[in-house]
């Protein structure tokens, strides 16, 4: 027996998760120090944050953070590493770096935020460093307070400007 | 004044938040700490140049005939 669905709704189950990949609203990171996912409902499991082209007005490093109510700024286990003719790497506990100078380079890939039980949360993914002809890899962990609602990608400084490019996330349960 | 995007998955609304002037004074102070930083770094950086450009002016002194 086949079960075909047939309509342009969305398809939920009966703890509101809606079946399949959800995207977000894909924003220009042309301005603002941060840009902030927010309303995540609280049946996802995975979070894709892609990046195109994305670059900032000096050399800080792109953060993503994320949290349950506000977002969440201590307690991570972040390490990344960028590979070039050389390599380099970095570690941060106020979010998961993307490591390597966007102002003079721009950033494209995707990075997947996955649920493993509870407010348990790790991250990996690659991503490309467009002028230097490197490749940024990311692990980490973190445990939220509560549900994951909101997912930010920002600055270490926090001070540096998002002047290229544009961001996106996909959810899913 | 400084400001963040923020993008409501579920209804699709983007908008510019700018900061309060409690997060503003935050950030003006920190990119105040950043330029000073900066700063000292680069003074740093001119006199260990001019020591060094001193020290080879001396030696190459001494060596002289």
């Amino acid at each position: 027996m086949s079960v075909t669905i047939d309509g342009s709704a969305s398809v939920t189950i009966n703890n509101g998760a809606v079946l399949g990949i959800t995207s977000g609203t894909a924003v220009a990171s042309t301005s603002g120090t941060s840009i902030d996912f927010t309303g995540i409902p609280s049946w996802v499991k995975r979070v894709t944050v892609m990046l195109s082209g994305v670059s900032t007005s000096g050399s800080s490093y792109v953060l993503i953070r994320i949290g349950a109510g506000s977002v969440d700024s201590t307690s991570y286990t972040g390490i990344t590493a960028v590979g070039w003719s050389g390599i380099a790497n970095y570690s941060d506990t106020s979010g998961f770096p993307l490591y390597y100078n966007t102002n003079t380079y721009t950033l494209s890939g995707a990075m997947v935020l996955t649920n493993i039980s509870s407010n348990i949360w790790v991250i990996s993914g690659t991503v490309a460093m467009t002028g230097l002809n490197g490749v940024i890899m990311t692990g980490g962990t973190k445990t939220l307070s509560g549900t994951l609602d909101r997912v930010r990608i920002t600055t270490v400084n926090g001070t540096d400007t998002f002047d290229a490019g544009s961001i996106n996330i996909l959810y899913e349960g | 004044m400084t400001h963040r995007i923020v993008v409501n998955v579920q209804t699709g609304e983007v908008t510019q938040v700018e900061y309060t002037p409690e997060e503003q004074a935050v950030h003006d102070a920190a990119v105040a700490a950043q330029q000073a930083e900066a700063e000292a770094k680069a003074l740093a950086d001119a006199q260990a140049l001019a020591q060094a450009q001193a020290a080879q002016q001396t030696a190459t002194q001494s060596t002289t005939p």
